[in-house]
Formats: C-alpha cells, sequence, structure tokens
C-alpha cells in the first residue's frame, strides 16, 4: 500500500519509489524530504504501478531487483500510458538488466550503492529534463565553459573558434545536448542519428564518438563533459 | 647372467662322457706300462687315479663310467686269466670288488663336493641379485621407475618377461607394466629376442584370471602349481609388510624352470622385495598427499582468518559508530557527531570495495567470467576508469598517452575498466599523495600493450610475481585492501588471452603493464 508522505504543496515534485527494501526506502523518503520532494512507495512491482496510474509522480525511482517482475517489465508498462522520468536502481555488474531497462524506456540509472547526494543529483536532473523536453528546446546549450552549441544555426565554438562538424558528428552532438546529463544507451543513440534498424552498428557510434571527443575536449583521454560508461552508453555532462 | 647353471647342457656331458673314456684309457696305459715289473696293487692306483680326475673334473655320470669301465678293465686286462673276464683266484676276486667299491665311492664323494659348490654359487647367485635388486628398487623414487628395475632383472635372471598387476581400489587387478606383448605369449612358444621395453604391452585374458585368482587367494598359480595348468607362466603375489600390494606374472622362456623350488624360492624373494618397494612408494604419496592437504588446510585458515579480519575491521567501526551516536549519552556537539558519522561512512565504503573485491575474484575464479569483446578505442575505457577514480586522483598529476592512430581494441569494456580502475587504485594506495601518474598504450606485435606508471618506492624484485597472488599484501594495511586487486586484473586480462607483469621504471617507480590482443574480437554487428 502506498502513502503519501510529509505535508507538501502541489508544488513540489512527487516522487514514486519502487523498492522491496524498507531500509532503502527509508533512506530515499528521508533524503527526498530534506530537498523539499514529496515521495509515495511501493514495495512491489503491481502496487507501484498501480500508485503510479492514480498519483501522476514526476518521477520514478525503479529498483531492478523487485520479487514480483523484472524491472524492464514495469518500465515497459509505465511507458504504454506515461512519460513520467524513470531512474533505475541496480546492483553493480548488473549492465545486461541495466541496459535493457533503459532501452525500454528508463532515462538514467544509479549503482548501489549510492549517496544521498548522487542520488539526489540525479533526481534533479532527470526531472529537469522531463521539463525541458516539455517545453520548446534552446537554441542555445553551453557545454562547461568552454563549449557553446547554436543548435540552430548548426554552429559549435570550443574555447571561442569554430570548430567544423561533419554532419553526423553534429547531429550525434545535437542528440547528446538534448539529453544532457542523461545517460544514452549504444541503442537509443544510434538509432536517433543513424535512424532505426542501424541499433547495432557499434562501431560507428564508437568512431564517431571518439572524432567528436578529440574536437572538443581538451584532454580526450580524460574526458570533461563526454563520459564513457563501460557497457552501458555515453552520457554529456553540461557542468563538471 | 643369461643362461642358467641349472640347465642341463648335453653338450657338455657329452664331453664329460668323452674325457672319461679317454681318462680311464690313459689311466689303463699307465697299468699297463707298470704292469709286471711292480704289485698288481700299483696297477688298481693307477685306475683309481683317473677315475678321481674324472669325477673331480666331470660331475657324476662320467664318474660312474670311468668307475665301472675302470673295474671292467682292471678284470680283462691285469686279472688272471688275462683278456677275459673270468677270474681264477678268489683273491682277486676281492682285488676286483675293493676296486669297483673304491670307484664308487670316489665317484659318489665328488659328486656331493660338486653339488655343495653347485649350491654354493646358487646360493651366492641369488644373494647377489637380490641384492642388485633391493639396491635398485631403494634408489627408484616413482612406481615407473619401480616396475621397470622390476622388469629388468625378472628379465636377466630367469630369462623371461613380467607383466606386473597392481590393485584397482575395487578388489580388481589391472597391468601396470607388462613387459613386451604377453597377449598371446601363454600358449604359442615366441622366440622373439627379449628387448626392453616400456612396459605398455597387452596381457591374455588366461593371465588375467590367473592374476585375479593370485591376488584374492594371495597364493601363486600357473607352472609349478596345481592351478592353471597348460600355462606358461607362473603368477606369483606382490607382498608387503600387510598383504599382497600386487601381482607379478612371470614368463619364463624355458617354463619347466620353474618347477624348481629353488627357482620358485628365488621368485618369491625377488616378488618380496618388489612388494616392499612398491609398499614403500604407495605409503609415500600417501604422506606427500597428507602434507599437501594440512598445507592447504593451514593456507585456507590463514586466508579465512585474513578476510575475515578485513571484513570485521571495518563493521566494527561502523557498528561503534552508529551506536555510539544511538547512546543515551550520545556526544551533542556537532563536531564530535560529524566525526563519527564520517568515519562510519568511510568505512562503509570500504566494506563495498571489500565486497566488491571478493565477489570479482569469485567470478573470476568461478569461471564465471564473461568476456564479451567489441572492438572499440581504448582511450574511452581509460577515460572511463579514470573519471571513476576522480575523488582519488584529485591533486595528481594524470598523463595519458595514446597514439591517436592506434585501431580498435577488441575487449571487454566493463571488465577492462575493471583492470584500469585497479592499478589506478594500487597506484593511488602505494605511492606518495600527490606524486603523478602516466598512463599510455602502444601497439605492437599484433597486441595493446597498456602500462600504468607510478613514480613511487616500486615493486622489489623478490614481489614482482607474488604480487599477482591471492591474498598477497605488499605492506600491511596500507589502503586497505585484502591483496585481490591484481589478482581480479590477471583474471580478466588472462581471459582476453593477455598477459599481465610489473616492471620498475626508468627514473624510479612501478609500471604495470597489460596486453590485449587484437586477433579474435568478433564484432557484433
Amino acid at each position: 500500500m502506498g502513502r503519501q508522505v510529509g505535508d507538501m504543496t502541489e508544488k513540489q515534485p512527487l516522487v514514486l519509489v519502487i523498492e522491496d527494501e524498507a531500509d532503502m526506502r527509508t533512506f530515499a523518503r528521508i533524503a527526498l524530504a530534506a530537498h523539499g520532494y514529496r515521495m509515495i512507495e511501493a514495495s512491489t512491482a503491481a502496487e507501484g504501478i498501480e500508485q503510479a496510474t492514480h498519483h501522476h509522480p514526476d518521477l520514478v525511482l525503479l529498483d531492478l531487483g523487485l520479487p514480483d517482475a523484472d524491472g524492464s517489465e514495469v518500465t515497459r508498462r509505465l511507458r504504454e500510458w506515461s512519460t513520467v522520468p524513470i531512474l533505475v536502481i541496480s546492483a553493480r555488474g548488473n549492465e545486461d538488466a541495466k541496459v535493457k531497462a533503459l532501452d525500454d524506456g528508463a532515462d538514467d540509472y544509479m549503482t548501489k550503492p549510492f549517496g544521498a547526494a548522487e542520488m539526489m543529483a540525479r533526481v534533479r536532473v532527470a526531472i529537469r529534463h522531463a521539463a525541458r523536453s516539455a517545453a520548446e528546446p534552446p537554441a542555445v546549450v553551453l557545454i562547461g565553459d568552454d563549449i557553446r552549441v547554436d543548435i540552430a544555426r548548426r554552429n559549435v565554438t570550443v574555447r571561442g573558434e569554430e570548430v567544423h562538424l561533419t554532419p553526423i558528428e553534429f547531429k550525434l552532438l545535437a542528440t547528446l545536448v538534448r539529453h544532457a546529463g542523461m545517460v544514452l544507451t549504444h541503442r537509443h543513440l544510434l538509432e536517433e542519428v543513424w535512424g532505426p534498424g542501424h541499433g547495432t552498428e557499434m562501431q560507428y557510434l564508437r568512431v564517431y564518438m571518439t572524432q567528436l571527443r578529440h574536437k572538443l575536449e581538451r584532454k580526450p583521454a580524460r574526458p570533461k563533459y563526454l563520459m564513457t560508461e563501460p557497457g552501458i552508453g555515453y552520457r554529456l555532462r553540461l557542468e563538471t | 647372467m643369461a643362461g642358467s647353471v641349472r640347465q642341463p647342457s648335453s653338450s657338455r656331458s657329452s664331453v664329460g662322457y668323452f674325457a672319461a673314456l679317454a681318462v680311464v684309457g690313459l689311466s689303463s696305459s699307465i697299468g699297463w706300462f707298470v704292469f709286471g715289473q711292480s704289485e698288481i696293487a700299483d696297477v688298481a692306483m693307477a685306475l683309481l687315479l683317473g677315475v678321481v680326475v674324472v669325477s673331480t673334473r666331470f660331475g657324476h655320470g662320467p664318474s660312474l663310467l670311468a668307475a665301472t669301465l675302470s673295474a671292467f678293465v682292471f678284470e680283462f686286462c691285469f686279472l688272471p686269466p688275462y683278456f677275459s673276464l673270468a677270474i681264477s683266484n678268489l683273491r682277486h676276486i676281492v682285488t676286483f670288488a675293493v676296486m669297483l667299491v673304491v670307484a664308487f665311492v670316489i665317484s659318489h664323494l665328488s659328486k656331493r663336493v660338486h653339488d655343495q659348490a653347485d649350491a654354493a654359487r646358487d646360493n651366492e647367485r641369488r644373494t647377489a641379485s637380490l641384492y642388485a635388486v633391493s639396491r635398485e628398487l631403494g634408489l627408484a623414487v616413482s612406481l615407473d621407475e619401480i616396475l621397470l628395475v622390476a622388469a629388468r632383472h625378472l628379465r636377466e635372471l630367469f630369462d623371461a618377461r613380467a607383466a606386473i598387476l597392481l590393485p584397482t581400489g575395487d578388489d580388481q587387478v589391472a597391468p601396470a607394466f607388462v613387459d613386451w606383448d604377453l597377449g598371446g605369449a601363454s600358449g604359442e612358444a615366441e622366440e622373439q629376442a627379449l628387448e626392453p621395453s616400456r612396459g605398455a604391452g597387452t596381457l591374455s585374458r588366461e593371465v588375467r584370471e590367473m592374476a585375479l585368482w593370485t591376488w584374492r587367494r594371495q597364493l601363486p598359480a600357473g607352472v609349478g602349481t596345481a592351478e592353471f595348468p597348460g600355462t606358461r607362466a607362473r603368477v606369483v603375489p606382490l607382498l608387503g609388510s600387510r598383504g599382497a600390494v600386487g601381482v607379478l606374472a612371470l614368463f619364463p622362456s624355458w617354463p619347466m624352470r620353474m618347477d624348481d623350488p629353488v627357482e620358485q624360492e628365488l621368485l618369491d624373494a625377488l616378488a618380496g622385495v618388489v612388494g616392499l618397494a612398491l609398499e614403500r612408494t604407495r605409503l609415500a604419496e600417501q604422506a606427500r598427499r597428507a602434507a599437501l592437504w594440512v598445507e592447504t588446510e593451514q593456507l585456507r585458515d590463514a586466508l579465512l582468518s585474513s578476510v575475515s579480519h578485513d571484513l570485521r575491521t571495518p563493521l566494527a567501526v561502523v557498528t561503534g559508530a552508529t551506536s555510539a551516536l544511538l547512546a543515551e549519552f550520545a556526544p551533542r556537539d556537532e563536531k564530535s557527531r560529524r566525526t563519527l558519522l564520517e568515519t562510519a561512512h568511510r568505512e562503509a565504503l570500504r566494506l563495498n570495495r571489500l565486497v566488491r573485491n571478493l565477489l570479482d575474484m569469485a567470478r573470476v575464479e568461478g569461471g564465471a567470467l564473461r568476456v564479451r569483446k567489441d572492438p572499440q578505442p581504448l582511450e574511452e575505457v581509460i577515460g572511463a576508469a579514470l573519471h571513476r577514480l576522480e575523488d582519488r586522483l584529485r591533486g595528481r598529476d594524470v598523463e595519458t598517452s595514446i597514439p591517436a592512430d592506434l585501431p580498435l581494441v577488441p575487449f571487454d569494456s566493463v571488465l577492462v575498466e575493471q583492470v584500469l580502475v585497479n592499478l589506478l587504485e594500487n597506484a593511488t594506495k602505494y605511492t606518495p599523495e600527490g606524486s603523478p601518474i602516466d598512463v599510455s598504450a602502444v601497439l605492437r606485435d599484433g597486441e595493446v600493450e597498456t602500462a600504468v606508471g607510478d613514480r613511487g618506492p616500486g615493486v622489489a624484485p623478490s614481489e614482482v610475481e607474488r604480487v599477482f597472488e591471492k591474498f598477497y599484501r605488499s605492506r600491511e594495511g596500507e589502503g586497505g585492501g585484502v591483496g585481490l586487486g591484481l589478482p581480479i586484473c590477471r583474471g580478466i586480462v588472462g581471459a582476453h588471452g593477455g598477459r599481465i607483469w610489473v616492471a620498475d621504471r626508468p627514473g624510479g617507480g612501478a609500471s604495470f603493464h597489460f596486453t590485449l590482443p587484437m586477433a579474435g574480437g568478433e564484432a557484433r554487428v
């Protein structure tokens, strides 16, 4: 049974935590409350889906190790009718399950054990991303202090100097910018940049990603913005 | 030693008989020569001398011949009436009788002397061979050696091929050594030369049955016994101090010799020596296994106590710190509370690292490691590892040098990231704070060699191998690892078909290298 926590106003974002470990829910509840979020919770997948349909949360924190269903199934069922950002939580060494949930529509992931700071950062990014997607995309995006991307005019400058990008490189960067802060699986990027049906041509993606890094990063082997998530995909950090 | 004294030689005995004829002829001539000038007794003496000569030199048969012949020559030529077998004088009958008896007694006595000498020589030979076998078996260390030595001596002593069968544990015996191919040896006569073989011949079914019979009853079978008549083999148990340890099957080229009790005794004695040697190796093997088991147990205990100590320490700190915060007289000042919380948090993170390493090691060792090779830029995974260790690397100069034209390398990014993270973590653990770390890669001979170099104290020559051993820690307590980081790296790199090692760095410090082969990356396209 879900239960509403706190006496916050409707303006404060509502987070649904689907997690079978009571102690983890307690931890999430306290951390979220401390940052002014409201929280509802569920300990099973069925209960979680029910809560989501009733309360329309602004974010779902979904544990991939639920007893009654696997996480990507929950993701799929939520995605049938909702665009709510979904943050999946999983144990280390479980890359396949993470990638599956992400490919099935989850937005980001966290690996157990994680701290409150990391959780709140991810929650904030995901909610902000959802809000941004709903609104008109910005014409100009700044990556750190160094890189300026003018989406409309297809123009990129690095530390004041214009950099020439090939059409695919630009499309790749634009996709990363659109999902800034969130992880993007290889498949997701391939399908968005190259189009559906190209979901497995991983080597193209890696080669273009390396080229992009060499054009934008000061130290491509120690990137500040175009991050690699081994076994999963890539993530663009807007600020370091 | 091949060829035995016991083996009668027809040529040698016929020589003896001819010699007997010759000697009797000679002694008769001497008798003829003295006859007439001397007493008849002198003639008898000359003839008896001949008998003595024959019996001491040529054995029983020829000496009997010489005795009989001499008696009749004496009667025929020297007793009147001459050249007739009739005896005219009673006195001469006595002379003839005495002559005959003396000749036979001499012949008999010298035969006994002969026999005794033969027996002494046989004894000596037996003793010498048993001594030689014992000494060689004493020097033999392995089962194979013992079997070879035994077979060689059996071949020499008995002019025979041998097979040795050892118990298999279910009251059966199986051939452990078969000199030559003895598959059809029982039945048809084989005149092949005996050559040393490696004991890989086969055994006929009959011999196997005999061996099993002998093994179960611990009694000899075959030639010289009532069991398995018609065979050419003699099968005896190899007796140790506590019963049979195996079975010996002997195939003499001349089976009848095994009817001789002396030969049987010799074979039994030899079987006893071989049995004891086999028992000795078996006991030695048991002792070695027992010692190894004890060693393994001790190692396991040491590892267990090391791991449990490493796990308990952070747990104790977390428990202590949090209980202090929860206690009735918990510190009220913010600073103390914060210190306790920070301690608990730090130790919890350490515990997490320990558990992670233990799980990784279990995965690497348990064969559950699935390597999914994908061609990809090495630069990416190096960047990811450096990012994961951002906090630990803060304040250090980290230089990367990766050739721009380095091709895509097939590897499992999650696993290789772990290798790099472990190597980088080690570098931060064992070098002074703020000292630089360098990561480099180079393509050479079909593999990419990655190196993580530091400017720390380096790795002692005695440790260059040991640092990759499980639970080995270069310096106790430092950094709080369990000594699994490098073994995990070795497991992962090995699973990729690469190598990992540590070397001294020119200019000081250690540098850990690992290779990833360029071949074998099936692109998952």
